[in-house]
């Protein structure tokens, strides 16, 4: 009864009227698509759905992030390089679209009255040392590359001298130079185009974490008697920063693009809870691995034409900039991996690990100064290192857009499309991504990619 | 009359003390059971009018129209099962008075014998079904839909109060039995042109006509499966009723007077059926076909000839039906899919055959697939309109092609194609479902055996 009265007095003139809170912060109750990740891979999927719907505005998307200054995401922490070198066609065809897409990039994400995208795309190309036990396979590697289209050539070591008079090609057995479409850009401007193209075809943006999947599930019975449970998710609870306020959105399709804490959000959908072996105790093996980049000044460095150079051992270092500075860094092995609580960066590594190999094939790097280091997460697949792409198989509303294990950035245009296309085709059209498919983690079936660096 | 009305009375004392468990179905049957009462008033047996007491009394154009209205609520009550599970028992109950409340405005409407009295109904009706809207619509644009569907029709109704005193003063009486013969001519003066403006604007904004159509697409897509369905159904017929009532009391002004309404109706027709084809959310898809429909039975009401008034009652109610069926079977969609968006939810014949049925005969009796009622209607009012002016016949022709079209697209991208991988766990059909669909399409088929029973009062 004191509700009542309560409420009567605060609709009456001089009572403070408490009914309608402004809730322009919560994101809708609807959304017919809702994206979990704002980085680059769930920013791609928006962009493509929105861009091969049929009839404009078929599609309500909604994009969760949870940190809108984007401070651990991997797209704006990476090296931002872009090869064709992989040895799995599938990989090569998904950056052979992204090259195009990014050559093109002011066409595909022009916005009316603002000014055009510059994602200072360096075409240096990549060159991979390969010692004499990987030659063999470099070779092969390459053959399939310039198959699916790559434009990547083979150098001898006296080739390498020549082109490339700062390299020691001591150890060099063989190298792949990548001519064209190769090269590194900024992720940050990439993300901040698509940011801006997506919100101006009708995406909406939401600043929350999803902490909760609701779903229902029904039984089904395969052909020989086995009952499976299949599942939706209909409802995303979406919890508004640093308060216990959350917004239940009902959604008809989730898309997984979380990036390194994609295997949390799996778990959140039950992906993973079952017995071992099962289907359903397939988890999503996508985790967060850290990793160090290093910024150095080194006066006597390679010039200009300084491509994205992969030495034998792991070690890397591209050109950045007009005046001497270097980026680089090496992947640890399983034994050194970093703790990935935190992005605290480990200068001992650079020292131990990184140095020597890049001061050994570059002699004028045997005296630089190291300016600054940041680490990244990789969204690390522990399986094969390779995307997850495609639906869950008993989640059946859920898709995966991540697990690209360093190398997302660069294929994220083409991912994104291939999502997109799954969603609303019902098949992949354009680049046939089935190797990637969740499948592939109960049946055992490794993608093996030789070049992850 | 009142053993219509007190049994639904009855009902709501009959949801607040029924045990939780027996709610819907106690409600359901006995609402049923209502309806077949109403079935003794089908039988008109002269051309004059069957009366009750001095405040009701049904004719041949009534008795149809309060059919459907009696026959809805239990299809009403059956599609709201779902959606309410998850809410409090007091909320069901709640919802179910709305819907009983609103059931006895609209027979009282349908019945009134006094046009003052139908006024106020006429009214009365928008309450519950604001309330449906915007307590238990889904998004949060029902508060937007709610405003736009209660203001658009009260500024449409308040001259319509005025213009009914006016004639109450002037005619000494409101009583639609004594005016059919009482009504002086309404000369042409500037003064009548407004009595018939007011008049009928209040009738035009419920149809809707087509200027006057924003309130229909927000207020179908943001209510309830319940709200939806009487929306469509029941409250647009209000308009239609309303109009060939007043219409004996505005002669032979309407001959020029109707000219512009007659041109936004056989326009916006055109345009409606057109947005549908652009359409991507299945609600609103439906929610543009009615205005189309209603457009056929403007255009049909202001020809005021024998055959076009015969068009349009026979319209009416197979719209009333077909309608109400599409909003079902699109609900059923969205509480599966959780989305209302046509392309998201492709392939469904292949899951739930049955329910692809139900489909297409709905889509069919959409179109006007002869020899369902809907071509009765439509057909009659072609004719009428083609004896009316020889050129309408093109825009008829454009129209029921298009009609065809977007009915065609609806269906083939909601069941045909390969389905999508999100909707493979959809649940089968429930029965409660499947006998929604049968219920609708029952009539609808009998009265194809037998449509002199819908063709009102001038067959």
């Amino acid at each position: 009864m004191s509700e009542i009265k309560k409420k009567i007095q605060s609709v009456l003139p001089g009572g403070a009227w408490t009914q309608l809170h402004d809730t322009s912060y919560l994101p809708p109750e609807h959304s017919d698509v809702v994206i979990v990740g704002g980085g680059v891979m769930g920013l791609s999927v928006a962009y493509w759905l929105k861009r091969l719907e049929k009839p404009r505005g078929a599609i309500r998307v909604l994009v969760v992030e949870r940190d809108h200054t984007y401070s651990q995401a991997s797209t704006v922490l990476s090296v931002g390089g872009i090869r064709q070198q992989f040895s799995v066609p599938e990989n090569i065809q998904l950056s052979l679209f992204s090259i195009e897409f990014l050559r093109n990039i002011n066409e595909y994400l022009a916005v009316v009255d603002d000014p055009p995208l510059d994602i200072q795309f360096n075409p240096s190309g990549y060159l991979l040392l390969a010692s004499e036990k990987g030659a063999s396979v470099l070779e092969s590697n390459v053959r399939v590359q310039r198959q699916e289209g790559a434009k990547v050539c083979l150098m001898s070591p006296e080739q390498l001298r020549n082109k490339f008079p700062w390299i020691n090609p001591e150890g060099v057995a063989l190298a792949s130079y990548g001519m064209e479409h190769e090269g590194w850009f900024d992720p940050w401007s990439l993300l901040q185009g698509l940011r801006r193209k997506v919100q101006s075809m009708g995406v909406l943006f939401c600043q929350g974490e999803v902490t909760r999947f609701v779903s229902s599930s029904s039984h089904a019975e395969t052909p020989s008697g086995e009952e499976v449970t299949l599942k939706r998710v209909h409802e995303v609870h979406v919890k508004i920063d640093r308060s216990l306020e959350y917004q239940p959105v009902e959604c008809a399709i989730v898309i997984n693009a979380a990036g390194a804490w994609s295997g949390q959000i799996a778990e959140l959908a039950g992906i993973g809870k079952g017995p071992p072996g099962t289907l359903k105790g397939t988890k999503l093996p996508v985790e967060p691995r850290k990793r160090y980049v290093y910024l150095w000044n080194c006066p006597q460095g390679p010039g200009l034409e300084t491509p994205f150079v992969i030495d034998a051992s792991g070690a890397y270092f591209r050109r950045e900039g007009l005046g001497n500075n270097y980026l680089g860094g090496c992947s640890p092995t399983e034994e050194e991996e970093p703790d990935p609580e935190n992005l605290e960066v480990d200068h001992e590594f650079f020292q131990d690990k990184v140095w020597p190999p890049l001061a050994q094939r570059v002699p004028a790097f045997e005296s630089l100064k190291v300016r600054s280091a940041w680490a990244g997460y990789y969204d690390y697949n522990t399986f094969d290192q390779n995307g997850v792409v495609g639906p869950h198989p008993l989640v059946v509303n859920m898709y995966f857009a991540t697990g690209f294990s360093g190398h997302g950035l660069q294929q994220a245009p083409a991912v994104g499309r291939a999502v997109a296309e799954l969603v609303l085709h019902g098949n992949f059209q354009t680049i046939n991504l089935s190797p990637f498919l969740f499948n592939r983690f109960h049946l055992g079936e490794k993608v093996h990619e030789h070049n992850i660096i | 009359m009142l053993k219509i009305i007190i049994p639904t009375m009855m009902l709501i004392p009959l949801t607040w003390l029924s045990k939780p468990s027996m709610i819907w179905i106690n409600t359901t049957a006995y609402s049923m059971l209502i309806s077949l009462i109403g079935l003794t008033y089908l039988n008109q047996f002269t051309d004059n009018n069957l009366n009750f007491s001095l405040l009701f009394f049904t004719d041949s154009l009534s008795a149809p129209l309060l059919m459907l209205t009696t026959w809805l609520l239990p299809l009403m009550l059956m599609a709201s099962q779902y959606h309410l599970s998850k809410e409090t028992l007091t909320r069901k109950k709640l919802y179910i008075t709305m819907l009983v409340l609103l059931q006895l405005f609209l027979i009282m409407t349908f019945t009134a014998t006094e046009l003052i009295m139908f006024y106020i109904l006429f009214e009365a009706t928008l309450m519950p079904t604001l309330i449906i809207i915007t307590r238990w619509g889904n998004q949060t644009e029902r508060l937007n839909a709610g405003l736009y569907f209660l203001f658009y029709t009260l500024v449409g109704s308040l001259p319509l109060l005025i213009a009914l005193l006016w004639v109450q003063n002037n005619l000494g009486t409101l009583n639609l039995l004594v005016i059919q013969y009482w009504a002086p001519p309404l000369l042409d003066s500037w003064s009548n042109a407004l009595l018939w403006l007011a008049c009928m604007m209040a009738f035009m904004v419920k149809m809707p006509l087509y200027g006057l159509h924003l309130w229909l697409p927000k207020a179908h897509v943001e209510a309830p499966i319940a709200g939806s369905m009487v929306l469509a159904a029941v409250l647009l017929k209000l308009g239609g009723y309303g109009m060939m009532r007043i219409t004996v009391l505005l002669n032979p002004l309407t001959n020029f007077m109707a000219y512009p309404f007659m041109m936004l109706s056989l326009w916006g027709m055109i345009m409606t059926s057109s947005i549908c084809l652009r359409q991507t959310d299945l609600k609103s898809l439906i929610a543009y076909s009615s205005v189309s429909h209603m457009a056929l039975v403007i255009v049909a009401v202001l020809i005021q000839s024998p055959w076009s008034y015969m068009g349009a009652t026979a319209l009416m109610i197979a719209h009333g039906l077909t309608s109400s069926m599409l909003f079902c079977l699109a609900n059923s969609n969205y509480e599966r899919v959780h989305s209302r968006t046509m392309i998201l939810a492709r392939g469904l014949q292949t899951l739930l055959p049955l329910m692809a049925a139900w489909w297409l005969l709905a889509s069919l009796t959409n179109l006007a697939l002869p020899p369902t009622i809907n071509l009765v209607g439509e057909l009659f009012v072609v004719m009428a309109s083609f004896s009316w002016s020889n050129i309408t016949i093109i825009l008829m022709g454009i129209n029921i092609t298009i009609t065809a079209l977007y009915s065609l697209y609806m269906l083939i991208t909601t069941q045909r194609g390969k389905y999508t991988h999100h909707i493979k766990n959809v649940k089968p059909s429930f029965t409660r479902e499947n006998s929604l669909m049968a219920l609708h399409l029952l009539p609808l088929l009998l009265l194809s055996l037998n449509p002199k029973v819908i063709l009102g009062p001038i067959y």
